[in-house]
């Protein structure tokens, strides 16, 4: 099973001034929204993160949770109602750290963002784990639902 | 004694370092300050926070940087009843008024107001990419971050969009981010001052700021924030320039004519932010 998790909630509920707010902007925030989705994740095996509803990411908090989530691994993280606006602040900040994640677009399909050799293992373990396959548009999805 | 300190009449990045030879002589002494804008016409948002900045170091409010300090009672500004207006000769509209910014929740509200404002402006009147104007949110929020992370105290952003009619024939958004903290220098000594040894000082500290992207803190993640803004400012053709103790750095476009490092400038507390990011040429009107 996947766990779900609705950023832009955690956002809401974590932060002063988040119900006002839509934006992960600053360290600080960050921060709690991250150990606010670690928490979470703790016994995932796999997690979707989405951040449909979040408006402007920058690369503070990129960092702080999508790099981290990523480093730390508590799971395999999927990331979820991502729009350019969040890979312009993502993609740099995984790239500079030899890091990649999994996108899944609209219809389940699934990409990959960050360094590209971090990508391509990424894909290939998630393969061998049976988390992900080919479909038959030759793109790959989650096998879990 | 009371000590004056002029405001120049045009008063923008061009003529900080005359504002702040003033400011470090009239405040050697540590006597009260007076800033004297009678022959000031007008202020960009560079001007306007700086002029702040000096105020708050004048109070003692400031982390150092060489000038202010001290315990003065009192700091006039504008003694003739005139604020200088926060527009030049050429057409202007104020994205985003004087707004100080002292912790995250500031931030937060900064990023959120501009976006209501900025996406328009950018987008329909200066005619850049929708993708430059989510960066922008970002470059914003960097550059106030810094404010919050590193500054030890408060401090000021502005942004406005010009008509640069004479200087550039083309439409630019600036934003202006400024302190009265501790500076990059004295941020980065524990981590960098051996790494550079005796070139260690304010143009160091910029350097290493701004161009290697280092961080006072150890994490691998942080520095983001100023390579962040040079990669948007790289894409859109703009230009970063920070001002800080007796130093100053730029990334310098070809449509300006900046130097790229200047050093011995007379001491000014904190650090000042300039970003200016210009009309594409091909959607010149």
């Amino acid at each position: 099973m996947i766990q779900h998790i609705d950023v832009h909630a955690v956002l809401q509920e974590s932060v002063p001034g988040g119900g006002v707010y839509g934006d992960l902007v600053t360290r600080p925030t960050g921060r709690v929204v991250r150990e606010q989705i670690e928490r979470a994740i703790a016994t995932a095996a796999v997690a979707r993160v989405d951040f449909t509803g979040v408006g402007c990411i920058d690369y503070s908090c990129a960092d702080e949770i999508v790099a981290k989530l990523l480093r730390e691994r508590p799971a395999v993280l999927v990331l979820s109602g991502i729009s350019d606006a969040h890979r312009e602040a993502i993609e740099p900040v995984l790239a500079g750290h030899g890091l990649a994640a999994l996108i899944e677009g609209p219809g389940g399909a699934l990409e990959t963002l960050g360094a590209p050799e971090a990508a391509a293992v990424l894909l290939e373990e998630l393969v061998a784990r049976r988390l992900a396959a080919r479909t038959p548009g030759g793109t790959f999805a989650l096998t879990l639902a | 004694m009371t000590r004056l300190v002029d405001v120049p009449a045009q008063f923008d990045d061009r003529s900080f370092d005359q504002f702040a030879g003033a400011f470090a002589e009239a405040a050697k002494d540590g006597g009260r300050l007076l800033f004297d804008a009678h022959a000031a016409e007008w202020a960009s948002p560079y001007g306007l926070v700086g002029l702040l900045v000096a105020g708050q170091a004048g109070r003692g409010g400031g982390g150092g940087g060489g000038a202010g300090g001290g315990d003065r009672p009192v700091i006039n500004f504008f003694p003739h009843g005139r604020v200088p207006k926060l527009k030049a000769q050429d057409e202007s509209d104020v994205l985003l008024p004087v707004t100080p910014v002292r912790a995250a929740e500031d931030v937060h509200a900064v990023v959120s107001k501009i976006q209501q404002r900025a996406s328009a402006i950018l987008a329909s009147e200066l005619g850049l990419d929708p993708k430059a104007t989510m960066g922008f949110a970002m470059a914003l929020s960097e550059a106030c971050q810094n404010i919050v992370e590193h500054a030890g105290t408060g401090g000021w952003v502005a942004v406005q969009r010009y008509h640069w009619r004479q200087k550039l024939g083309r439409r630019v958004v600036v934003i202006a981010v400024a302190d009265a903290g501790v500076g990059f220098r004295h941020s980065l000594e524990p981590t960098q001052s051996k790494r550079f040894g005796a070139r260690w000082g304010d143009a160091a500290a910029l350097e290493a700021a701004l161009i290697q992207g280092v961080s006072r803190f150890r994490d691998p993640g942080r520095g983001q924030g100023l390579a962040g803004i040079r990669r948007y400012l790289a894409r859109w053709d703009g230009k970063i320039a920070i001002r800080s103790g007796t130093a100053r750095i730029a990334i310098v476009p070809k449509w300006d004519d900046d130097v790229p490092l200047k050093d011995g400038l007379p001491p000014f507390p904190g650090a000042q932010v300039l970003i200016i990011i210009p009309e594409p040429e091909s959607t010149r009107k």
